[in-house]
């Protein structure tokens, strides 16, 4: 595990800054989580932890969102890179491809004049063994709103719009918020209580991130302690190794604020289903 | 407050409750001790010795509360008591009532010096209450602890635990009450501390409640029988919004237990006028009836909501929004001449004093000072604390926060003369009160 070290900086998975909820001295980095979910998964020590060593001393530590997902017993990765202003050449879809060249290769190429805030990719077991990146994904923000959509870009040149989303502040903007949950095609709020989906476990957050997918909706939940980690976890069926972590190491992960999304719909019988689950942190 | 896990109940601080033990010869089917709390053992005599020594020197709470389980069955009752008699304006027992049916007890227990009882009454029958309580004869004898209370010159307020199981007649309750001398009384909507069945089962929609509650006040009122309601939407509560009042006394117990306390939160919170108040419906109630957005109605606001900190603090270490008066205020001196922040507020809380400063264009610091602890980082340190600052909002204006936080930390240093006291304890018990929990748990 990676202990904190006071130039540490701390940063939500949209790479907005915040304070330690508490003194973060001999406590562990979020990375700690991440490289505990790739030994879980079984991709310690290969193509996978290479590609993330090698990203981190490229972009810099701290400055890498990855999210940990959990789709019905499969876990995975995803990397995030954020560069607003296109600031910083080192984390351009381009330049970090180019960095991971001889780990990863990356069947599509991104145009670097599309007005992308932030690209990311996944990794996985077909990763590790493959070594092949098939698809990455390119978010573009909207005007005035905290808003996006992103876009899966393939080999070929392929490209799909996959998700559209809006970061809302969860009291000042509940009618919003409400009208984005409700208005679903996926889920039918005459049978499912809201409740369900906006859950009070979670609400006390400082954002919510409401998400409308291809094959599901999605919710996120930004800012939380790692009491609601917890019940995250608990909630959504993780893996007990992931689950026995946070649980056991309470202590050293209280002065992290921890972002999770959860993607739903609802199945014939009026039942929730949830389709995938993830969390968040930086390398 | 707003904690990371929702909203809690705000603390009184002049009262203190401290917890005896566990064990009761009821079994009420709500009970939260019975539930969530029977693996935490009571505060030892010693420990609550030396709390009892400490307030008559610091005078820092009015009363003492003594809370379980049934505290009448506590072998040791007497030596608490012995403790608490002229360092506490106020003795004041947690009961069901059932012990004072012997009038004997009754009298030792009033001599002993407890003078102020808070009475369990569930039910205006013994259908009713024995139901819940799950004893039979126990309103029987809980009716003549009351009569005895009343000819001993006791100061009773009763509390009615509002459930599924007594929500039907709640409105019966004024009556019984008033006839039995009981001084005021206090209707707490049920709060599970966990989630099995039974325990979730007892939770009372509000469409049923609500009702039945609002007619308990008005046949309260008639009978001119001061009512307190607590963990209710305000809102709902119409004319009777006033007799809301979450607040809980202080109390020694681990700082873990908070870990298990119920939350709440609103949707309306930034919407409502009474959301600083109100606590909004527990997280238990929105998980099986959902978050009420249709009942619920908001006042419209008259002031800009605040969003509150939010921090993992216990109910106990909670900012309690009194202003920082006399000498806390005194401590950070005027801002000085120049800079353009102005002291928006300053308050006290158990643990800390925070100055929270504000400057044109949206800046903002608060400066807070804590028990000095050689141990825990801090800005500065003078005789009675440790100086550091928090929930910094720049906004560019870094060099004028700068000056502004150190004239101010300088002005505390000058000013403290080391008679400052905040607690550095965290709670006021220690884990060793805790019993280790069951395994299956």
């Amino acid at each position: 595990m990676i202990e904190t070290t006071p130039s540490d900086r701390y940063f939500d998975y949209c790479l907005q800054p915040y304070e330690p909820a508490a003194p973060a001295q001999g406590k562990w980095r979020s990375e700690s989580l991440l490289w505990h979910a790739l030994e879980v998964a079984g991709l310690r020590g290969g193509r996978v932890e290479t590609s993330l060593r090698r990203v981190q001393a490229h972009a810099g530590r701290d400055l890498t969102v990855w999210g940990v997902k959990h789709d019905r017993g499969r876990l995975f990765l995803e990397l995030y890179f954020y560069d607003p202003r296109k600031e910083d050449p080192r984390v351009a879809a381009s330049s970090v491809i180019a960095a991971l060249e001889g780990t990863l290769r990356f069947a599509p190429s991104v145009r670097e004049s599309i007005p992308y805030f932030m690209w990311s990719f996944d990794l996985d077991a077909e990763t590790e063994r493959s070594g092949r990146v098939d698809a990455l994904h390119l978010y573009l923000a909207a005007r005035e709103i905290q808003a996006g959509r992103s876009y899966t870009l393939r080999g070929g040149g392929a490209i799909e719009l996959v998700n559209h989303y809006r970061f809302l502040h969860p009291q000042r903007e509940i009618d919003e918020l409400l009208h984005g949950i409700e208005s679903s095609v996926f889920v039918d709020f005459e049978r499912v209580p809201l409740s369900r989906v906006l859950l009070p476990q979670l609400f006390a957050c400082n954002r919510i991130c409401v998400a409308k997918k291809r094959a599901a909706d999605g919710i996120y939940y930004s800012g939380l302690s790692i009491d609601q980690l917890r019940f995250f976890l608990e909630r959504f069926g993780w893996p007990g190794a992931i689950r026995s972590l946070v649980e056991r190491e309470r202590a050293r992960l209280d002065h992290l604020r921890y972002d999770v999304g959860i993607d739903y719909r609802m199945l014939e019988d009026g039942s929730l289903e949830s389709t995938k689950t993830s969390f968040y942190g930086t390398l | 407050m707003q904690t990371d896990r929702g909203a809690f109940h705000p603390t009184r601080f002049g009262d203190l409750a401290v917890t005896v033990d566990f064990h009761c010869q009821s079994a009420c089917r709500f009970c939260i001790v019975r539930e969530g709390m029977n693996h935490y053992r009571g505060v030892p005599l010693e420990r609550f010795r030396e709390i009892a020594i400490d307030n008559e020197r610091s005078g820092r709470y009015e009363r003492v509360i003594f809370t379980g389980g049934e505290v009448t069955l506590e072998a040791r009752l007497f030596d608490f008591l012995a403790e608490a008699r002229g360092r506490f304006a106020h003795v004041e027992l947690q009961t069901n009532g059932r012990r004072l049916a012997d009038r004997d007890f009754a009298r030792r227990l009033r001599e002993a010096g407890a003078d102020e009882l808070f009475v369990s009454l569930h039910g205006p029958s013994a259908k009713a209450q024995d139901f819940i309580s799950q004893r039979e004869g126990s309103f029987d004898e809980a009716v003549r602890g009351l009569e005895n209370a009343r000819a001993l010159g006791y100061d009773v307020t009763s509390n009615t635990v509002m459930s599924a199981d007594n929500v039907h007649c709640l409105s019966e309750m004024p009556e019984l009450l008033s006839r039995l001398g009981v001084r005021r009384m206090e209707l707490w909507g049920y709060l599970p501390m966990e989630r099995t069945e039974q325990a979730v089962r007892l939770i009372a929609p509000l469409g049923e409640l609500v009702p039945s509650l609002l007619r308990g006040l008005e046949r309260a009122e008639a009978l001119s029988l001061p009512a307190t309601v607590k963990y209710v939407p305000r809102c709902l509560l119409e004319r009777f919004g006033g007799a809301l009042d979450n607040s809980q006394a202080d109390v020694v117990i681990v700082e873990s237990f908070w870990d298990t306390f119920p939350a709440f939160n609103c949707l309306y919170e930034a919407r409502c006028e009474h959301s600083e108040r109100c606590l909004g419906l527990s997280h238990a109630y929105v998980d099986k009836y959902g978050w009420g957005q249709d009942r619920l109605r908001p006042a419209a606001r008259t002031t800009p909501w605040r969003e509150p900190a939010r921090g993992a603090a216990a109910p106990g270490a909670s900012a309690r929004r009194a202003s920082a008066q006399g000498p806390w205020a005194a401590l950070v001196g005027a801002v000085p001449e120049g800079t353009p922040g102005t002291l928006e507020r300053g308050w006290l809380t158990r643990n800390q004093a925070r100055f929270r400063y504000v400057f044109d264009g949206g800046a903002s610091v608060e400066l807070v000072l804590e028990a000095r602890d050689e141990a825990r980082p801090a800005l500065l340190r003078t005789r009675s604390f440790n100086v550091f600052y928090t929930d910094l909002d720049a906004r560019g204006r870094d060099a004028e926060i700068k000056a502004l936080l150190e004239a101010a930390a300088r002005s505390v240093e000058r000013r403290d003369d080391g008679s400052f006291e905040l607690d550095a304890r965290k709670g006021l018990a220690r884990e060793h009160v805790r019993r280790r929990l069951p395994t299956a748990r």
